[in-house]
Parts: C-alpha cells; sequence; structure tokens
C-alpha cells in the first residue's frame, strides 16, 4: 500500500528539501501544540519528533504504547538505560516518565495532545540548573491547556484511521529468517488506530476550568495485539480572594497493552510458520495518575508565595501465560505488579522589584522536596507437560524453588533541594541570570551537591541597531547513581546441614565514596532577525561529565571480583541550528517553515588509569577525543572502531501551507552519519570450538564481537554488514479544511475542522533493515534483542468541533 | 541588606539538620551494613565460609581432581577427568582452566576475615562466650584449611591478608602461618557443637570444625612443614583416653548452591568409580575392607565406594587420627609406636606391619593412607610429602617435581592480576 506514488513523492520531496534548506528558523523554547502537527500513534514525545533543534525523538519501535527514545543534549556510558531521558514536567511538576520494566507502557502516552496547550524545552544550563541533579539532560515542561473565557465551550474531536506495514521486502527482511509466510502470519496491515476526546471549558473572574475525557485505541501491526488508552482529567483554577488562588490539575488514565509470543517476544519466526499460541496471554495494565494541587498568595509589595504539591503514580501489572506448544513442552505463568509513586512539594517566594526604570529584579527563593517510593513484586513458574501441566490450566505450581521464582522489592528515595534564582533585567537589552541550588539525596553518605549557574543575555537590537540577540552561560548539574552502587551486596547462595542453615557471604562492601555525576555545561548562542520574517539561531553547548562509577576489577585473591570508583570524563559539545521563516503571508496565502539541525559529537576525556582491569575496559581501545559512541568490533587479534552509532546531525524541516479554509503541514526528520552493525545470523561460535580463531566468511565483514554465554563461555559473534543508518523521513503531514462557512447557520457551531493525518509515510535510507532507528545499541544482534518491532505507518481521517 | 543574609543563614541551618532525614533504611532487602546484629545471623556468615569451602572443593570435583583423580586412582566421569590424568593441566579447556584459579579459596579466606572481623565488632549481648568463641575458631579453622589448601595444590601463593596484601608466600610460610591460625582455632572450638537448642549434637558436629578436625588439620600442617615432633606432642595431648568419647570427623554438607552446578552427591557411583585392576592393586584380594568399602561389579569391571552418609562428604574423617599418630611418631623417631599406631589403624590388611623397619615404613604408611582416605582427594598432597611423586605419576621425574610438576599451573587470571609466573615446570612443561 503506497500513499504517495514514487515519483512523486520523491518530487515533493526535493523541492521541500531545497526550499527548506535555503531558509530557516531560531531555537524554540516553546510550542503551542495547536499549531504543531500531531501523531496518530501515541505518546506525547511523537508530536515533538523534528520540531527542535537538539531534541531527538527515536522511533526505534513499532509496538504501540512504547516510548520513543527522547535525547535533549544527553549522553550516558549505557546506551541501553533511560538515563539520558530529559525531565519532564506537567505545569512545572516533574513526574513519572520513564516506561515502567513490568510492562513498557508508555507515561506519556496517558495524555492525549489534545489536552495540551504548550511544551516548554529548557536546555540551557542557566535555567536547567534551577532543577538541580533532576535535570542534567534538559526538561520538557508541558503546560497543559486551561479554560478559555466563556461560560462554557464544548470541544469534541475524533480521528480513526489505519495502520499499514512498508518495506515489509522479503529481500531485507533477514530478520525474520526470510520467512515470509511466517511472517505474514504475525504482521499484518489495516489494523484500527483512533482517538476520541471531549473537553469543556470555561473562564470567569472566579479562575477558569476544563475538564474532559480522551479515548485511544491502536492495534499495531502485529495480530492479536493491542494498545488502548482511556483518561480522564481536570485542570481548573479558582481566585479564592484577589490575593489567593488556587489551581488543580488531575489526569487519571488507565492503558493496556496485550502482547504476543511471535513477532515480539521471538522474532526468529522459524519454519513451520509458528506454533499454535491459543492459549498465550500477555497482559499488561496501568494506571497511571497525575495530580497536583497549588496555591498562590500575593502578599503586596512584590512578594508572591507559592506552594505546589505533585502527585504521580503509575501502577503497571503484567500476566503472562505461555503453553506447552510454544515453550518446548513447559508451561510458564509469571505475575508482576510496580508501583511507582512520586511526590513533590515546591514552596518558594518570589519577589519582584524595580530598583530603577532601568534595573529590575525578579527573584525567587524555594526548596523542593521529592520523594519517590517503588514497589515491585512478582511470581513466576514454570513446569514440564510430564509434571501435570496442560495448555490451558493456566496456574503454574512449582515444586521447588527451581520451579517458582517470587520477588519482592521495595526501594524508595528522598531528594531535598533548596534553590535561589535571581533574574535581572537591565534597560530591556541585558538579562542576567543566577541559580544556586543544593540537592541532598538519601543515596550517598556525603549527601549535599551544589548546582551553581550564571548566564547573560543582550539584545544588540538598541545599541547597535542590529537584531541580534546574544546570550552565554555557564553551570553544573548532576546525574543520580543508581542504588546499586552505593548500598553494597549482601547474599546468601547456598544453604547448608540439611537445608537448615543459610550461607551468607558478605560479598561487596558498600560504596561510601558514591556521589551523583557532575554535569558542567557551557551554553553561547545567537538569534539573527536577517528579516523581519526570517529568523536564524545557532547555539553551541558543551557538556562535561564528570566522576562516573564504575568497577574496578580486583586481583582473584581479593574474594570480591571488584570494587567500585568513581572518575573518567566524557565530553558532549555540538551546535544547533534553527531558520523560523515566514515566507509567503497574504490576506488568503500564508507559508510557513521550520528548518533545524543538530550536529553532535561525543568524546573520551578521560579515562580511569588500568582501564582494562575496569567494567570501562570496553572503551580501553578509544584513544582520547573519540566518540564515546564508537561501535567496537574484533579485527583479528586487534580491537577497532568501526562506526558510531550516534549521527553526526539529526534534525527536522517542517512546512504549513495555509489557503483560506485549508491547511496543510509536513515534517520531514532526518539522521545522517549514524552506523549500524548487522550481526550475522549464522557466524556465531564458541571460540574454543574455532581454536580461538574467528572464521572469516567472504560474504561478511572481518569484523567479529566476543561475548561470554550464561555458562562463562566464550562467543564470537560475525558482523554481517556495517550499514549508514542515515535517513530521510516523511514523518506527519496533515492536511485540514476548516468548514465554518459551510455550517455558519449553526450559532453553537463555532469551529468545526476536518482532517486527514498520516504518520511514517516514506523513510529513504540505505539501511537493509526495516527502520534505521529500530536499534537501540546502533547493532542489529542475531537473536533482535534490543531492536524494535517493525515501525508501522498509519493513515487517519478526523473531525474537530467547537460549540 | 539583610535579608539575603538571613536566608542563606536559614538554609545553610536547613542543610546540615537535614542528614538525619535524608537517611532511608532499606526495606526488605539485606545489605551489609549493620545486618550481623544478632548470633543468628553472625552464624549465618559463618554457614557462608562452609558454603564457599563447599564451592571451592567440589566444583568440577576440585578436591577430586587435585586429589586421586590426578593419579587416576579413581575416575571421575567427566569429559576432563583424562587430562587431568594425563598431566596435561594447560590443555585448552574451561573446565581445567577454572581448576587452575584459586579464586574460590580466596573467597573462603575473605569470608573468614569478615567472620573475624564481625565477631570482634559484635555487640557484647548478640554473642554468648560459647558463641563468640565457636566462630572465631570456625573462622580461623576455616581460613588455615583455605590457605592449606592453596599451599598444597600451587605451592608458592599470595597472601591475602590485611598487613601483606599480594605479598609471595613459599609454600612453607603460608603453611606455618595457616598452623597459628589452626592452633589458635584448636583453643575456641568445642569436641561437640550444640545445635540451635542447646543440645549437643553429633550430626552437626560432623560438618562443622570441632576439635577433632582442627587437631587432624593442625597436624597435618605441622607434618607438612617436617614438625613430627610438634604434631606428635600435639595429638598425644589432645587424643587421651578422657576425650576418646568425644571425637568426630569433619566433612562437608551437602546441599543446594545457586552458582554453579554443584554435585549433590559427589561421591556418587555413577560419576566416581575405581578400576578393578586398580582396586586389586590397592587392596589385595583378602583385604578384609574391600567388602565394606566398594561395591564391586566384576561384569562392568568397576568398584564405587560405598557412601554410608551421602549428606556428607568427609575431608578429615575420624579414622584419619591413628594414622596422622602412627606418622608423627615415625617423624619423632618413634618407630615402634608409629607401627602399633598404624597396625590398629589398618584393621583388616593382609600386611604384617610389625615387621615394618625405618626404611620400609614411609611406604606402608603412605599406602594405608591411600587405602583408608580414599575419596578424601588427599592422596597427590601425600606423594609431595612423602617425596614420591615421581615414583607414582608417570612421566614425572624427579627434575619436573623439583620444578614444580606436582603443583597445579596458575590460571591466566591469578598471574595477570597478582603479578606471577608460572614455576619453571608450567612454564615449559
Amino acid at each position: 500500500m503506497r500513499l504517495i506514488p514514487k515519483p512523486g513523492g520523491k518530487v515533493l520531496l526535493f523541492l521541500l528539501i531545497s526550499i527548506g534548506a535555503a531558509m530557516s528558523v531560531l531555537a524554540q523554547d516553546s510550542l503551542r501544540v495547536d499549531s504543531m502537527i500531531l501523531s496518530n500513534r501515541s505518546g506525547l514525545e511523537n508530536i515533538l519528533q523534528g520540531n527542535i533543534a537538539g531534541l531527538r525523538v527515536k522511533n526505534w519501535s513499532g509496538t504501540p504504547g512504547v516510548q520513543s527514545t527522547l535525547n535533549l543534549r544527553g549522553l550516558s556510558l549505557d546506551p541501553t538505560d533511560q538515563s539520558t531521558m530529559p525531565l519532564i514536567l506537567i505545569n512545572g511538576i516533574p513526574v513519572i516518565a520513564s516506561p515502567s520494566n513490568v510492562t513498557g507502557i508508555n507515561p506519556l502516552s496517558y495524555f492525549s495532545p489534545e489536552q495540551v496547550d504548550r511544551i516548554e524545552i529548557i536546555k540551557d544550563i542557566d535555567r536547567l540548573a534551577a532543577y538541580g541533579v533532576q535535570a542534567p539532560n534538559g526538561a520538557l515542561n508541558i503546560i497543559m491547556k486551561e479554560g478559555q473565557p466563556g461560560s462554557i465551550h464544548v470541544r469534541g474531536s475524533a480521528f480513526a484511521g489505519v495502520n499499514f506495514l512498508q518495506n515489509m521486502d522479503y529481500r531485507k527482511d533477514a530478520f525474520y529468517n526470510f520467512n515470509t509466510r511466517g511472517r505474514r502470519e504475525v504482521y499484518g496491515s489495516g489494523a484500527m488506530i483512533h482517538e476520541q476526546n471531549v473537553m469543556v471549558d470555561g473562564a470567569g473572574t472566579y479562575g477558569s476550568y476544563l475538564f474532559g475525557l480522551t479515548n485511544h485505541g491502536d492495534k499495531g501491526i502485529i495480530k492479536n495485539t493491542g494498545f488502548g488508552r482511556q483518561s480522564l482529567f481536570l485542570n481548573a483554577t479558582y481566585n479564592i480572594t484577589e490575593r489567593l488562588s488556587a489551581h488543580f490539575y488531575n489526569n487519571l488514565a488507565l492503558a493496556n497493552r496485550n502482547g504476543r509470543y511471535a513477532g515480539e517476544y521471538s522474532r526468529d519466526i522459524t519454519l513451520p510458520v509458528i506454533a499454535d499460541e491459543s492459549f498465550f496471554m500477555d497482559k499488561n495494565r496501568n494506571i497511571g495518575l497525575v495530580s497536583s494541587m497549588g496555591l498562590t498568595y500575593q502578599l503586596g509589595s512584590g512578594f508572591k508565595i507559592s506552594s505546589v504539591a505533585g502527585l504521580s503514580y503509575e501502577g503497571a501489572s503484567r500476566d503472562v501465560y505461555i503453553p506447552s506448544d510454544v515453550l518446548d513442552g513447559n508451561i510458564y505463568a509469571s505475575s508482576a505488579a510496580y508501583k511507582r509513586q512520586l511526590i513533590t512539594v515546591n514552596t518558594s517566594l518570589n519577589y519582584l522589584r524595580d530598583f530603577s526604570d532601568a534595573l529590575q529584579l525578579d527573584m525567587t527563593l524555594g526548596n523542593e522536596l521529592r520523594n519517590t517510593d517503588d514497589r515491585l513484586t512478582s511470581v513466576s513458574g514454570q513446569r514440564s507437560m510430564e509434571n501435570g501441566g496442560s495448555n490451558y490450566v493456566k496456574v503454574v505450581t512449582g515444586y521447588n524453588a527451581n520451579q517458582t521464582d517470587a520477588l519482592s522489592d521495595h526501594e524508595k528515595e528522598k531528594l531535598l533541594s533548596f534553590y535561589g534564582i535571581w533574574k535581572w533585567k537591565y534597560k530591556k537589552d541585558l538579562g542576567v541570570n543566577m541559580v544556586l541550588r543544593a540537592d541532598g539525596s538519601s543515596l550517598y553518605k556525603n549527601k549535599w551537591a551544589f548546582y551553581p549557574a550564571l548566564g547573560v543575555h543582550y539584545e544588540l537590537k538598541n545599541s547597535l541597531k542590529i537584531p541580534v540577540t546574544v546570550n552565554a552561560s555557564i553551570g553544573r548539574t548532576g546525574v543520580l547513581s543508581r542504588p546499586e552502587v552505593y548500598r553494597g551486596v549482601l547474599d546468601a547462595y547456598g544453604d547448608y546441614y540439611g537445608g537448615n542453615y543459610l550461607g551468607v557471604g558478605q560479598l561487596y562492601p558498600a560504596f561510601g565514596g558514591a556521589k551523583s555525576i557532575g554535569v558542567t555545561q557551557i551554553d553561547a548562542g545567537l538569534s539573527f532577525a536577517i528579516l523581519p520574517s526570517l529568523n536564524l539561531s545557532v547555539d553551541y553547548f558543551n557538556k562535561t561529565y564528570r566522576n562516573f562509577t564504575y568497577q574496578r576489577f580486583l586481583p582473584n585473591i581479593s574474594g570480591i571480583g571488584y570494587e567500585y570508583e568513581t572518575g573518567g570524563a566524557l565530553g558532549l559539545s555540538g551546535v544547533e541550528i534553527s531558520l523560523d521563516a515566514t515566507w509567503v503571508q497574504t490576506k488568503h496565502f500564508t507559508w510557513t517553515g521550520n528548518l533545524n539541525m543538530a550536529l553532535y559529537k561525543n568524546k573520551v576525556k578521560e579515562l580511569p588509569d588500568d582501564v582494562e582491569n575496569t567494567s570501562l575496559a570496553y572503551l580501553g581501545s578509544l584513544s582520547k577525543g573519540t566518540a564515546v559512541t564508537s561501535l567496537i568490533a574484533w579485527e583479528g587479534k586487534q580491537p577497532k572502531v568501526i562506526g558510531n552509532s550516534e549521527p553526526k546531525a539529526f534534525g527536522g524541516l517542517s512546512n504549513t501551507f495555509r489557503y483560506r479554509n485549508i491547511s496543510a503541514s509536513i515534517i520531514l526528520t532526518y539522521a545522517w552519519g549514524a552506523n549500524i552493525v548487522a550481526e550475522s545470523f549464522s557466524s556465531r561460535y564458541y571460540a574454543d570450538r574455532v581454536g580461538n580463531d574467528f572464521p572469516l566468511k567472504s560474504a561478511e565483514t572481518p569484523y567479529y564481537l566476543v561475548s561470554a554465554d550464561a555458562d562463562g563461555r566464550t562467543v564470537y559473534q560475525g558482523i554481517r554488514t556495517v550499514e549508514d543508518g542515515s535517513f530521510l523521513r516523511l514523518s506527519r503531514a496533515s492536511v485540514s479544511w476548516h468548514l465554518n462557512s459551510v455550517f455558519k447557520k449553526l450559532a453553537q457551531l463555532s469551529d468545526i475542522e476536518v482532517f486527514a493525518r498520516g504518520d511514517n509515510l516514506l523513510t529513504l535510507s540505505k539501511y537493509s533493515g526495516i527502520n534505521p532507528e529500530e536499534n537501540i545499541t546502533g547493532v542489529r544482534r542475531y537473536d533482535l534483542s534490543y531492536t524494535g518491532t517493525p515501525l508501522p505507518s498509519s493513515v487517519a481521517l478526523g473531525l474537530k468541533l467547537v460549540f | 541588606m539583610k535579608f539575603p543574609k538571613f536566608i542563606l543563614l536559614v538554609a545553610m541551618t536547613l542543610l546540615f539538620s537535614c542528614s538525619k532525614t535524608l537517611t532511608i533504611e532499606p526495606e526488605n532487602r539485606t545489605v551489609p551494613e549493620g545486618y550481623y546484629n544478632s548470633a543468628q545471623r553472625i552464624q549465618q556468615a559463618v554457614i557462608g565460609g562452609y558454603v564457599d569451602l563447599r564451592r571451592a572443593l567440589l566444583t568440577n570435583y576440585a578436591w577430586m581432581m587435585y586429589g586421586e583423580a590426578r593419579v587416576g586412582d579413581l575416575n571421575v566421569v567427566v569429559p576432563y577427568q583424562e587430562m587431568v590424568a594425563s598431566q596435561e593441566l594447560m590443555a585448552d579447556n574451561r573446565y581445567l582452566a577454572e581448576l587452575s584459579d584459586w579464586g574460590y579459596f580466596y573467597d573462603v579466606i575473605r569470608d573468614a576475615n569478615d567472620i573475624l572481623d564481625i565477631v570482634a565488632q559484635a555487640d557484647d549481648e548478640a554473642l554468648s562466650t560459647y558463641q563468640g568463641n565457636l566462630f572465631k575458631g570456625e573462622a580461623l579453622a576455616l581460613k588455615s584449611m583455605a590457605y592449606f589448601y592453596l599451599a598444597r595444590i600451587w605451592g608458592a601463593i599470595p597472601s591475602a591478608e590485611k598487613n601483606d596484601f599480594g605479598k609471595r608466600l613459599s609454600s612453607e610460610e603460608a603453611v606455618t602461618q595457616a598452623a597459628l591460625w589452626a592452633a589458635e582455632a584448636k583453643e575456641l572450638v568445642p569436641w561437640i557443637l550444640t545445635n540451635d537448642d542447646g543440645i549437643e549434637s553429633v550430626a552437626l558436629t560432623a560438618v562443622r570444625f570441632n576439635k577433632t578436625a582442627v587437631t587432624s588439620l593442625l597436624a597435618q600442617e605441622q607434618l607438612w612443614l617436617g614438625k613430627g615432633q610438634d604434631a606428635y606432642d600435639l595429638l598425644s595431648n589432645a587424643f587421651t583416653a578422657g576425650t576418646a568419647d568425644s571425637l568426630s570427623g569433619f566433612g562437608l554438607s551437602n546441599g543446594e548452591d545457586r552458582r554453579t552446578d554443584i554435585p549433590a552427591a559427589p561421591l556418587n557411583g555413577s560419576v566416581v568409580r575405581m578400576s578393578l585392576d586398580r582396586l586389586n592393586a590397592i587392596y589385595p584380594t583378602g583385604d578384609a575392607r574391600r567388602a565394606s568399602m566398594f561395591n564391586i561389579s566384576t561384569s562392568e569391571n568397576i568398584a564405587t565406594l560405598i557412601i554410608k552418609d551421602a549428606s556428607v562428604l568427609e575431608l578429615l574423617p575420624q579414622r584419619e587420627i591413628n594414622l596422622l599418630f602412627a606418622e608423627a611418631a615415625w617423624r619423632s623417631q618413634r618407630l615402634e609406636e608409629a607401627k602399633e599406631y598404624l597396625s590398629s589403624a589398618a584393621t583388616g590388611a593382609t600386611e604384617d606391619y610389625a615387621a615394618l623397619t625405618e626404611d620400609t615404613f614411609g611406604a606402608a604408611l603412605l599406602l594405608e593412607r591411600q587405602r583408608m582416605l580414599v575419596g578424601t582427594g588427599q592422596r597427590v598432597f601425600d606423594l609431595i610429602r612423602f617425596g614420591e611423586v615421581s615414583s607414582y605419576i608417570p612421566g614425572f621425574t624427579e627434575d619436573d617435581v623439583e620444578k614444580g610438576a606436582a603443583y597445579w599451573p596458575l590460571s591466566a587470571s591469578s598471574m595477570k592480576g597478582n603479578a606471577l609466573s608460572q614455576n619453571s615446570f608450567w612454564s615449559n612443561p
């Protein structure tokens, strides 16, 4: 199924790229959602894709309800963890935003984009330092819509469409063992995607209110799976007195996702096709609540006190049952529940003072308390058919510890912070921001860390008569290390004396020197209004991450394998360019566009001494200045850098055309210069079986990766190809028509809009797989772990009504 | 401006008073800090030492591979047995690589040192005097035994003690140190241990260090060091008519360990066996012990050990005491006494040990140790101690033994992490 005829599509793309490249834009601090092209897929992150210079939204998986990878000037040593994710705030309040490990459902899918007014992007250090250790990698502040003046408005919107698969070319999908028949049984086009939203709002002297409900459903492209979300929300302000006002926000969402074995767990679909999955069950259910309550009191003479309590809760549960015909004669059942809660209380005093006509101060002093409390309980068991299991009995009784696993865990963290923000303004030209934040963490022995920042912004328009604004800032933030690092390990490995005694070993002592990773950031940028309708902004940043925690391997007479140390330094720097233009603005026709590009470079700045004896040994072959995201493999007996998993440049290009009541928008995203290492499906050997010499295959590269299996046997994994992961994607396109004139006799109806929208419509790439963004680590593994399911395209038709 | 100063003052006061608020005691999770606060928990640490010793000796049938399997007395039905029996200890095989790594023994030493710290730091109320002495004694004995194994398997080894960590100790230095710990332990552990209800338990005593076991261990160490007189004095003072009813052997209790595939029945006949020819060579027909010690299958041409208690793997059996007496007496120029001990130890033997001379006694004692201690993994150590390696291990010359052939080669990680190199035999085997 092709939506855009191939030749026509290419001409159109060429035209848009040429035009787009010649123009473009400024660094955007705030994006109004109503002016953006929304996405058919759930997840607020998807509507940001391609819109902001430096924000990478990587659509790595086609499974609906899964979060796309978000990265805003973030760098981490572990490419598979979520520590590069920006801090997500709803109305300024931190919320749980990373997917739980149990269900994998994306907390950013608890909201419909229709609820959102705008999204603020915070990436400069003089604003970021105010969030301290919570926001080493930028922050996205999602501001929800509030009630509009008037007693009552009713807004309804809905769309429905279908998912379909492109690029499932049998010559390309080596993934599925070239098994086109098996693939057809599992993947299919034509499943529904739909959403309905209803909102009621109003505002007056009393304040404002907005409430509503949403429903979203997406059946994806893996048959018999799907994702759904329902939510209720409220956003209200109430002016209790002239000085005292209260703000309430509430969003309660239920989300569900059903999975299946073939195509999702097992991607190696072998002949004869797949086993009967009739009794298979994979039910994921989440409940997500974001709630906040704030009070603001105007004291007079420039003072204002406000206090906001926020509560973010997620309950995630998963129930799995795998019948014996799928699992080689065994049946398996598991149930897991993961409950996460985040409570924040932020109290601040704000003081506005005009010292003279020229000098103004906006000062905020405050404190923030952040408590996280996560609980996990899981039970799983497996038994063989011989022991009485059957395909349809969804109960597994384990006989002993080998058959049943039970786990319960409780993790709490407290973060106490004090902060001060001083914003000075001199003659409207010069702005100086000063931030000082102290974060105390329950994670470490040395509790406190200090994060200062200073920024200067200067408009040259008045003094030098040139339409340029320059800014520069410097400051610090930090990254929290995870608990296993500092707590130590005490474990029981064996029993004794007829099982009466437990042998507990004091394995690893707590790491008293544990601390957060320090991030120093320098920003510099300028914004140049070339014409009133054409603005260029260029921003440079440089971040240095210091004091990573890693393991130092000890000699084998130590009785323990390693101890922790901190050290090492990595650098991430980049230039972000954004060009915003209004090309045409006449009474009936407007054409606006944005081109943004981020050129990033990361590098190893310092490695620990004797790095070969640390858990960072894999970086040992990298010299200073080499990218830390380098893909390293062996050639012969030497390690070698064979590529880089991060692109040299990425960004987006958007264009919006409006003619009378009709508007059309498209957004293209691109990334250039990333490599993908595709492991071979056949060249995998035990090192001792091949005499510790990797056997070369003529059709594959001479490179191989070395790992160890569960028994500690060394495994050589051949690499089939090292590929160019560059791509250009028509991410989203929409056409809408306001039909107000047609229905103008209906007095109650103030707006009516019909729209058609497409997601992921076309991808141009040389990559041999399905989606050039599907590999989380830049390596497509032989078993497809860390590789997403195929990314579907979708088209939908929708309607918006406002009464 | 006074206001900001005031704020700063308040902020600083708050900061420094908040450290307590920011301390969270972890729930339903065990962490090392503060865990060992009761006798029961400290005992878990002690048991952890035994569990680690069990792993060191049982993983890959290590105690057999270092012992009887290496000289072919007992065969273990695993693929690497043949390489061990033919002394190809550096062959490219991951089990051999694991066997040549000493890490598990050093785990035991670390456990023991941790226990000593824990006991020293324990609240007075947490441990009774009995418990305090027992746990400390067990820790010292575990440490002594681990070093003794290390020195016997690899010869020169590094110290893992805080005061000289990493220092290379000769085999003699290591065993001298081990003997000091055993001597200390001997004074601390009781003859018979009591169970959690305070009742003396023979079964429990058989799987933890008791006075008999520690005395045997110390005697072995003294004999290894050539101190026959010391061993004789030790044994004579410890084992008297008054203590005869309190004796106990020592072995490892078999059980679950989730780290490795540790055999649950390590001496099971389906895995550990002796060829009939070898049995006949060691125990001539007419030796009364054959029937009580072995199941003999003439059709399969094998003999397997009769396991009296499958829950314990004996390491220092009670029956060794007379053999130790015999060796100590012989080494301290008391041949007649030595012969008496040997004769009373070897009940059922066909030989007449009364006729032994100074020259023939050693061979007879070595043979009886081979017979009586089958399955305990001591054979190669006996050969080293008696200076008979080249006589019993085919292919090894005196010169090879001089260069260190009797010891195991060092694993790659042992050499790399501790800046060591192979001895002159294994560097060019």
